[in-house]
């Protein structure tokens, strides 16, 4: 072996200069691999599982919603299924929903998911079970929570009994329906279930140490409690609610069992759509469903954009 | 008054002034606390309440707030060999163990290169890696599958495994990449000049260093892996029967006891790996897992 | 504006068992620049906590101008505080940081702009008040945190080692900083701080704290001709000692036979004696003398410290001109001035 000790030179000037005196990046040479080769080479399995996959999959999609087919002779490229798809009065509705099981969850669990954060960090002793409890909600599946939506908000299930015991109801059709209709109650209510906890996790975590010394310090400078929540706790946790929240749209906007369990098959979701097309024994109808997949994608990533924008915008608002 | 020179002695007894103790946050404040937090704990266990008394439940009919009769028999149907939910719980143990190590390993280095590098391009590198998780992974699926046929991966777990990879990696490499941020590479140094080669060097400094980050890893990607629906359909084409393929087909049928029951199961491993992780880490940290190091 | 007095009666904090502060009982005159002084886990974080109101005593009273803080909220206290981490906020540029008291006490905007861009001229960052915290240096950011602590123009202005994170040079400009700043506005202010040389650079009094007790309270001087207590006297770097007794009114000690006046009652003593004081070379006629045997020298830079064995007592150190020859092991005589050195009362809680 040549070099038997690890040489370092000084930090490139550029980023790393002023990332003011937190450790040195590292730079050294690994038996002659040049630093560039190293990190291609550390990153090479992730961008390959995420190259070959995901890019490879998208375009899929897309050229197959154009009409090609990779191994069938005699396809042509048309913009049928998009046309098809748009003049189709149903997936106005599917778009309709898909947009309010996406959204409604979304905004629900990040205030319900903070607000329990700021509740749980206050705790004394019991802050580790309850936390505890929290998280053993992010254990269980989706697939399970339809279940036990099911089971609790259908008009047979155990919250139409209670109202029977109560008197409120003497049938189950007298309770309203929850499951199978049309707005997506059950399917909201599935979902704020499973993600506010995740976000009260992420809340959480952002809500360590440092806030409270940030806090402190804006209790020196004069900020009574609500003025300190306001300006200084949610300010700092929101670039991480955010980022998990971001997850939570994309999650549920191409969330596929929850949506067909507690859902009705018409008008259905955009991922259901897309499924119900693409099982269809006709392949003709492909070209449909890949047409429908793109589409979420291509929303959910404009949903993405925008929050990235305004988020950038915010950050530079001025005195 | 001034100050200069003057000498107060060690010791010396001062006059006191002993007031009472000053007064904490008011007992209805807390109280109110008290209260709301229970309130969400009733909220987050509510739903699993009717899942678990059905899966015990014979008979239990409208409008009736407990079973009319008890019964094992979804319990039963779990241990039968007739049914395919043992061999489905083999599956589905197997594959997520599989992409969990699988996840992680590769996951590992692509951690280590965002986290201890400053290279032109990282922010372009973490947003490739953190799409598939940001954009809704439908279409990419449907986009693939025809390949997956194609080359004989299909209906297989040969298959499955690598197309999970797809929702799991992304993770794994941000969760190891922000552990890699907050390692101090010293450590590494450290041990090279005492003599330790490379290889070395990561097994016996820089994986322990990271054994917190790497179980979180782990148990993330093996709780998605676990709870995988639609990729595990599309590309095992139902042949591979994971348990929630086997769950989504119950739940379908009119036999909601036996739903139940096979829910209970699929949530029971995750749950004991979720307190197993938490006892394990909470004994350093204080705070227990925090899946939230996004 | 003139700075506040300070007053703590009785103070007693416990953090579950562990007494943090015991019966703190002090003044801190209006105006004045305090430095409190102790090692680490003294307590006078706790105390400046205290006086700031992050802290509640659990016994005792903490007064500004005679008027008890206690129930008080931090955010009600007519105090600044300014802490080890500039804890700027992260979400704020530089100028929003300052501002960030005025508006929390809805001054308007162009009143704040004004005073924001002076305080930050004031200290030297008027460039860069619309930077963001990330592409501050540490140097800059706790200027930041003085900035948006004085812009409130607080009748006291405490501080918990501020400058302990940064590097030696920017350690002493930050300090002719603040000293400037004080002198200028006359703010009361308390200075948290570990290293006995900083306190004695910068304040004008010191508050030594040792285990949750006020050790001594006095100016910079007295700590070192006239040390409270033993256990003062070695945190100024005392390490000359000779235990004795005194009876009645004077004090003997042990090993030499040095005879000193002392207004101690009867009992054990010590004599501690600052190198500076000993001398090497032939003392003059009317010191005390004490024999022993050379058996260390070092070189120090601007001296040379000697250490000499007394006989039959115990290893003294001296400070002698770099240019003195010393022969290890030769048989030396030292000399004590008479009225050099002070007598304290021996420290018996800490033995030895």
């Amino acid at each position: 072996m040549t070099q038997p000790e690890l040489r370092t030179r000084p930090p490139p000037t550029g980023p790393a200069a002023t990332t003011r005196g937190r450790r040195r990046p590292a730079n050294h040479r690994r038996r002659g691999v040049p630093r560039g080769l190293w990190i291609a080479l550390l990153l090479a399995p992730a961008l390959l599982v995420v190259g070959v996959f995901f890019l490879t999959g998208i375009t899929q999609a897309v050229a197959q919603s154009l009409g090609y087919q990779p191994f069938l002779p005699g396809w042509r490229l048309s913009l049928d299924a998009y046309q098809g798809m748009f003049t189709d009065p149903a997936v106005r509705a599917s778009l309709l929903l898909t947009a309010r099981i996406a959204i409604i969850p979304t905004v629900l669990s990040a205030v319900l998911g903070v607000s329990a954060a700021l509740l749980i960090r206050r705790l004394g002793r019991s802050r580790n079970w309850v936390s505890g409890i929290f998280q053993a909600n992010l254990a269980v599946p989706h697939l399970v929570g339809a279940l036990c939506m099911l089971l609790l908000l259908s008009q047979g299930g155990l919250l139409s009994r209670v109202s029977h015991a109560a008197g409120f109801t003497d049938t189950p059709a007298a309770f309203p329906a929850l499951t199978g209709d049309e707005f997506g109650w059950a399917i909201i209510a599935a979902y704020v279930w499973k993600e506010t906890p995740f976000l009260t996790v992420i809340a959480l975590a952002a809500l360590g140490r440092g806030v409270d010394d940030l806090e402190n310090a804006a209790r020196s400078l004069g900020a009574r409690p609500w003025q300190r929540l306001v300006h200084v706790t949610l300010p700092v946790i929101t670039p991480a609610v955010a980022g998990g929240a971001v997850l939570v749209f994309a999650f549920t906007a191409g969330s596929y069992e929850v949506p067909y369990l507690l859902g009705r098959p018409f008008p259905a979701t955009l991922p259901v759509v897309a499924l119900q097309h693409y099982n269809a024994t006709d392949l003709t109808a492909r070209p449909e469903a890949m047409a429908v997949a793109v589409v979420i994608t291509v929303l959910s990533g404009l949903m993405v954009a925008a929050y990235l924008f305004i988020a950038g915008r915010l950050a530079r608002r001025s005195l | 008054m001034t100050t200069t020179s003057r000498r107060v002695a060690a010791g010396a007894a001062p006059t006191q002034e002993a007031t009472e103790p000053v007064a904490r946050r008011p007992l209805s404040v807390r109280t109110g606390q008290r209260l709301l937090v229970g309130l969400l704990l009733v909220a987050v266990l509510l739903p699993l309440v009717p899942l678990l008394i059905w899966s015990v439940a014979g008979q239990w009919r409208y409008p009736d707030m407990l079973p009319q009769q008890l019964s094992l028999r979804g319990v039963g149907l779990l241990v039968d060999p007739r049914s395919d939910i043992l061999q489905g719980l083999g599956t589905s143990a197997g594959i997520a163990t599989a992409v969990a190590v699988l996840a992680c390993l590769i996951g590992f280095p692509a951690g280590r290169a965002i986290g201890l590098y400053r290279f032109r391009g990282r922010r372009a590198v973490q947003f490739l890696l953190l799409s598939p998780v940001i954009v809704p992974g439908l279409a990419v699926t449907l986009g693939i599958q025809v390949f997956f046929v194609r080359y004989h991966l299909s209906d297989s777990i040969l298959g499955v495994v690598p197309v999970q990879l797809m929702p799991t990696v992304p993770y794994a490499a941000i969760i190891l990449g922000a552990a890699f941020a907050n390692l101090d590479i010293d450590y590494e140094r450290q041990a090279r000049a005492l003599g330790a080669g490379p290889v070395r060097v990561l097994l016996f400094v820089t994986v322990p260093l990271l054994r917190p980050a790497i179980a979180v890893a782990a148990l993330l990607t093996f709780l998605i892996s676990w709870s995988e629906y639609v990729l595990t359909l599309l590309i095992g084409g139902g042949q591979v029967k994971t348990l929630p393929l086997l769950l989504f087909a119950a739940i379908g049928s009119s036999d909601t006891t036996a739903a139940a029951a096979l829910a209970v199961l699929v949530i029971a491993p995750p749950l004991l790996l979720v307190v197993a992780a938490t006892r394990l880490l909470s004994g350093r940290s204080g705070n227990g897992v925090g899946f939230g190091r996004l | 504006m003139t700075g506040t007095a300070i007053s703590l009666t009785g103070v007693r904090k416990m953090f579950g068992d562990t007494p943090a502060v015991r019966d703190l009982t002090t003044d801190i005159t209006a105006g004045s620049f305090t430095a409190l002084l102790g090692p680490s886990g003294c307590g006078k974080s706790t105390t400046l906590a205290m006086i700031g109101g992050l802290l509640d005593p659990d016994f005792g009273d903490v007064r500004f101008d005679g008027r008890s803080q206690l129930g008080v909220p931090a955010e009600r206290r007519p105090a600044g505080l300014v802490f080890q981490k500039p804890l700027l906020f992260p979400h704020l540029n530089v100028e929003q940081n300052v501002a960030f008291g005025l508006r929390m006490r809805r001054l308007d905007r162009a009143n704040t702009r004004d005073r924001v861009t002076s305080i930050l001229d004031r200290v030297q960052l008027g460039a860069m008040a619309k930077r963001r915290v990330g592409e501050l240096s540490g140097g800059q950011e706790q200027r930041v945190a003085l900035a948006r602590a004085l812009v409130l123009e607080p009748q006291v202005l405490l501080l918990d080692e501020p400058f302990s994170q940064l590097d030696a040079t920017l350690r002493a400009e930050m300090r002719c900083l603040v000293k400037d700043l004080h002198t200028e506005s006359q703010v009361t202010t308390v200075f948290v701080t570990h290293d006995q040389a900083e306190a004695v650079e910068v304040a004008d009094t010191i508050a030594l704290m040792l285990d949750g007790r006020l050790e001594g309270q006095g100016d910079p001087e007295m700590f070192y001709t006239a040390p409270p207590s033993l256990v003062a006297a070695r945190f100024f770097g005392v390490t000359n000692e000779l235990p004795g007794t005194v009876r009645t009114g004077v004090f003997t000690a042990a090993s030499t036979g040095l005879r000193r006046p002392a207004t101690l009652p009867d009992g054990p003593a010590v004599l501690v004696i600052r190198p500076e004081t000993i001398t090497l070379t032939s003392p003059s006629g009317d010191d005390d003398t004490m024999d022993g045997v050379a058996v260390a020298a070092r070189f120090a830079g601007t001296h040379l410290a000697v250490d000499v064995q007394l006989t039959g007592g115990p290893l003294v150190t001296a400070h002698a001109p770099v240019t003195t020859s010393v022969r290890l092991g030769a048989p030396m005589t030292v000399g004590l001035p008479r009225a050099g050195g002070v007598v304290v009362a021996a420290d018996l809680r800490h033995a030895g």
